[in-house]
C-alpha cells in the first residue's frame, strides 16, 4: 500500500498554489454575471462574443502581435548569431559576455522599464511601439539565446566543415547546412520570444504612450466592473494562446535534438 | 617516369597559444599513394591533416599541392577533399543529395550531376540507394556514403581522418580491405590519419610515424617493422621485447653484442638508427623466436627459462618466458598449427633466436629501475 508521503503533498498544494487561480479566470469568463463571486449564476458565450466589437481591443490586439512578431524576429536572429558563436569559438571575454546577455533575466522589470523609459526619452525615441520593440527585444533575447544554443550544442561542427570542404563559400555553408540544421530551434525561438513579448506588461505599460499593447489594455479595463467579465474572456483566450505557442515551440525544440542526434 | 609529388609540406609548424602540436613537419607524398599518418591521441596527426585541408592556418611553414603554394587558398577552393571521422553527413538530406551536395557547387548540369551521383553510389557499393534518409543509415553506411561524397567530386588527394574508428571490428576489416581497392582502383592519393597501427600497416603504402608533434620516422610498412628508427616506433608498432646490449665490436654493417642470457650475437647494424656508445637497445619480435623443451638446434642465440604465463589468442600462443637476469618476461609466439598448447606456467623451456631476428634500436634507452 502506498501512503502519500510528505513530498507528494507537498507537491500537491505546491501545483495547486499555481494552477488553480489560473483556472478561475475561464471558469469565471462563462459566468452569466458581472460579479465575479460563487456561486455561478449561470453559462454564456456573451463575453466572448462582445470582444469582436471593441475596436480598441483590437488595435491594442495588432500593436501586440506587431510588438510580437517584431521582436520575435529581432532577438532570434541575434541570438542564432551570439549561440553559435557561444558554441563554437573560445575568445576572450566570452564568460562575461554569457552572463551579460542573460542579465535582463534577473534584473527587476521595474527598474529596466524606469531606465529605459529615461533613456530613450533622452535619446529622442518617444514612447511608441517602436521603443516596445527595442525593450522586449532586449527582455527576449536570453530566451532566444538559450534555446539556440542548446540547438548548435548537438550540432557536429564538422558538417560546416564537411559543406565548406566541397566548395560552399561561408555564406553558402550558412544557407545550406547550418540554418535547415537549426531551424527547428529557430521555430521554437521564435515562438517563445513571441510569447515572451505578448505577455510582457511593465515595460509595454512604461513605453507605450498612446499606443497599447494587449496586457496594458487589459489592465486599463480592470478598472471598470462592468467590462470585468469581458477582460476575463480575453484573459483566458491569451491564456490558451500562450500555452498553445509554448507546446508548439517545446515540439519543435526536442524535434531539433532528435534530428540531431538521429543524424 | 617517377611519380611526381602532389603534397609537400615544408617545416610546417602549428602552436595552439604556448601547445606545440605540430613542429617542424617535412613530407613529400607520391601521387597515388596511400599514405598514413600514425601515431597516439594528441600528437598532431589530425593537426596536420587538417593543415592540408585547409581547416586550419599553419603558424609557419607551407603546404604545397600539386606545386602550387596553398597559403592563400582557403578549403572551398582546395584540390582535396575530406572524410571526416564523424563522416558529418548531412542529417536534413537523403543520400543522393549528401552525395550531390558538392556538385551543386560547381554548377554542373542535373544530368551530369545525376550520372556523377549514381557512379559514386555504384563505387561504395551503395548503388539505388539516393532516396534514403540520412537518419535510416547504418555506420559501415554512413563511411560509404561520405567516401562517396567526396570522391565524387575527383580531388586530386583525398584526406581522411580516422575513417574507421567508429566501425565494429568485423566491418572495420572489411572496409579496409575494400577502401585499398578503391584507392588502387581510382590511383587517387589517399591521406589517411590513424591511431591503429594495423589499419595502418593493412591499407598503406607509406607509414609516417608522429609522436609529440614530430614526424620520427617515414617507411614503407615492412621496412617499419623491421627496422623502427627507435625504441618508441618499435614500441608502437606490433609487438617487441626490448634488451640491452653491450657492443663488442662492429664492422660497416654489422655490430657484435652480447645479449644477457643469449650470449653473443652478430646483427646487422640498423641503417635508420645512428647507433653511438657501447650500450644499445635491441629488439626481438615474439613470433621470431623458437621455444621449445629441448636445447633447439641451429639457433644463433639460445636461452634457458621457465614458463611464467600462457596467453591464448586463437591464431597463435603467447608464452611469457621468465630468464634468469632479465626482469621482464621474454614474450614468445607460437602459430596455433595443431590446436595444441605445449607448455604450461611452470614448465622449464629453451628459447632460441637468429642473428637477423636481432634488431639494433640504438642508444641505450631502457630506463635503469
Amino acid at each position: 500500500m502506498i501512503r502519500p508521503s510528505g513530498l507528494a503533498i507537498y507537491a500537491g498544494l505546491y501545483l495547486a498554489f499555481l494552477y488553480v487561480p489560473v483556472l478561475f479566470l475561464p471558469l469565471f469568463s462563462f459566468n452569466d454575471g458581472t460579479i465575479v463571486a460563487f456561486p455561478i449564476k449561470g453559462w454564456t458565450l456573451e463575453w466572448y462574443r462582445q470582444l469582436g466589437d471593441q475596436d480598441t481591443l483590437i488595435q491594442a490586439l495588432l500593436n501586440s502581435l506587431l510588438v510580437g512578431v517584431v521582436t520575435a524576429s529581432l532577438s532570434t536572429s541575434m541570438g542564432l548569431f551570439a549561440a553559435r558563436a557561444y558554441v563554437r569559438y573560445r575568445f576572450k571575454g566570452k564568460e562575461a559576455s554569457e552572463g551579460l546577455v542573460m542579465l535582463p533575466l534577473v534584473i527587476p522589470g521595474i527598474i529596466v522599464a524606469s531606465s529605459m523609459l529615461v533613456l530613450f526619452i533622452s535619446i529622442g525615441i518617444k514612447p511608441s511601439l517602436t521603443a516596445i520593440i527595442l525593450g522586449h527585444t532586449f527582455l527576449a533575447l536570453p530566451f532566444a539565446v538559450s534555446i539556440m544554443k542548446s540547438a548548435f550544442d548537438d550540432f557536429d561542427a564538422s558538417l560546416e566543415e564537411a559543406a565548406f570542404d566541397l566548395g560552399s563559400s561561408v555564406v553558402e555553408t550558412f544557407r545550406r547546412v547550418t540554418l535547415p540544421i537549426v531551424a527547428p530551434g529557430i521555430v521554437a525561438s521564435l515562438l517563445v520570444t513571441f510569447t515572451v513579448s505578448f505577455d510582457e506588461f511593465v515595460l509595454a505599460f512604461f513605453l507605450s504612450g498612446n499606443q497599447p499593447t494587449l496586457p496594458v489594455y487589459i489592465w486599463s479595463q480592470i478598472r471598470f466592473p462592468a467590462k470585468l467579465p469581458n477582460t476575463l474572456a480575453l484573459g483566458s483566450l491569451l491564456l490558451l494562446a500562450s500555452v498553445f505557442l509554448l507546446v508548439v515551440a517545446e515540439y519543435f525544440r526536442r524535434r531539433s535534438i532528435k534530428s540531431l542526434a538521429k543524424g | 617516369m617517377a611519380p611526381k609529388n602532389i603534397i609537400q609540406l615544408q617545416g610546417l609548424e602549428k602552436r595552439f597559444g604556448k601547445f606545440q602540436a605540430v613542429t617542424n613537419l617535412n613530407l613529400d607524398l607520391l601521387e597515388g599513394e596511400f599514405f598514413s599518418l600514425l601515431g597516439p591521441s594528441g600528437c598532431g596527426k589530425t593537426t596536420a591533416l587538417r593543415m592540408i585541408a585547409g581547416f586550419q592556418e599553419p603558424s609557419a611553414g607551407k603546404v604545397f599541392i600539386d606545386g602550387q603554394d596553398m597559403a592563400q587558398i582557403p578549403a572551398n577552393k582546395r584540390p582535396t577533399n575530406m572524410v571526416f571521422q564523424s563522416y558529418a553527413i548531412f542529417p536534413h538530406l537523403n543520400v543522393g543529395n549528401n552525395v550531390a551536395y558538392g556538385l551543386r557547387n560547381r554548377g554542373l548540369s542535373k544530368s551530369e550531376i545525376d550520372t556523377r551521383v549514381r557512379e559514386a553510389l555504384d563505387m561504395v557499393q551503395l548503388g539505388g540507394l539516393q532516396a534514403r534518409g540520412a537518419g535510416e543509415l547504418s555506420g559501415g553506411q554512413r563511411q560509404r556514403v561520405a567516401l562517396a561524397r567526396a570522391l565524387v567530386m575527383r580531388p586530386k588527394v583525398l584526406l581522411l581522418d580516422e575513417p574507421l574508428s567508429a566501425l565494429d571490428k568485423k566491418l572495420r576489416e572489411q572496409m579496409q580491405f575494400e577502401m585499398r581497392q578503391l584507392q588502387q582502383d581510382l590511383g587517387i592519393t589517399f591521406v589517411m590519419v590513424t591511431h591503429d597501427q594495423y589499419e595502418a600497416m593493412t591499407m598503406s603504402d607509406r607509414i609516417g610515424v608522429m609522436f609529440d608533434g614530430r614526424l620520427v620516422q617515414v617507411d614503407t610498412p615492412q621496412t617499419l617493422y623491421a627496422k623502427p628508427i627507435n625504441r618508441t616506433v618499435a614500441s608502437f608498432i606490433g609487438e617487441m621485447n626490448f634488451l640491452p646490449a653491450q657492443v663488442a665490436g662492429s664492422t660497416d654493417t654489422t655490430l657484435r653484442v652480447s645479449v644477457p642470457g643469449f650470449g653473443t650475437l652478430n646483427i646487422d647494424c640498423n641503417p635508420n638508427v645512428s647507433s653511438s656508445g657501447t650500450s644499445i637497445d635491441v629488439g626481438i619480435r615474439p613470433e621470431q623466436l623458437e621455444i621449445s623443451v629441448q636445447k633447439p638446434e641451429g639457433y644463433d642465440g639460445t636461452v634457458r627459462g621457465h614458463v611464467r604465463n600462457v596467453a591464448f589468442y586463437g591464431e597463435n600462443v603467447h608464452y611469457h618466458v621468465g630468464v634468469d637476469g632479465i626482469d621482464q618476461a621474454i614474450a614468445a609466439s607460437v602459430p596455433n598449427y595443431f590446436h595444441t598448447v605445449d607448455h604450461q606456467a611452470g614448465d622449464a623451456v629453451w628459447l632460441g633466436v637468429q642473428n637477423a631476428s636481432v634488431i639494433d634500436l640504438g642508444q641505450n634507452q631502457i630506463e635503469t629501475q
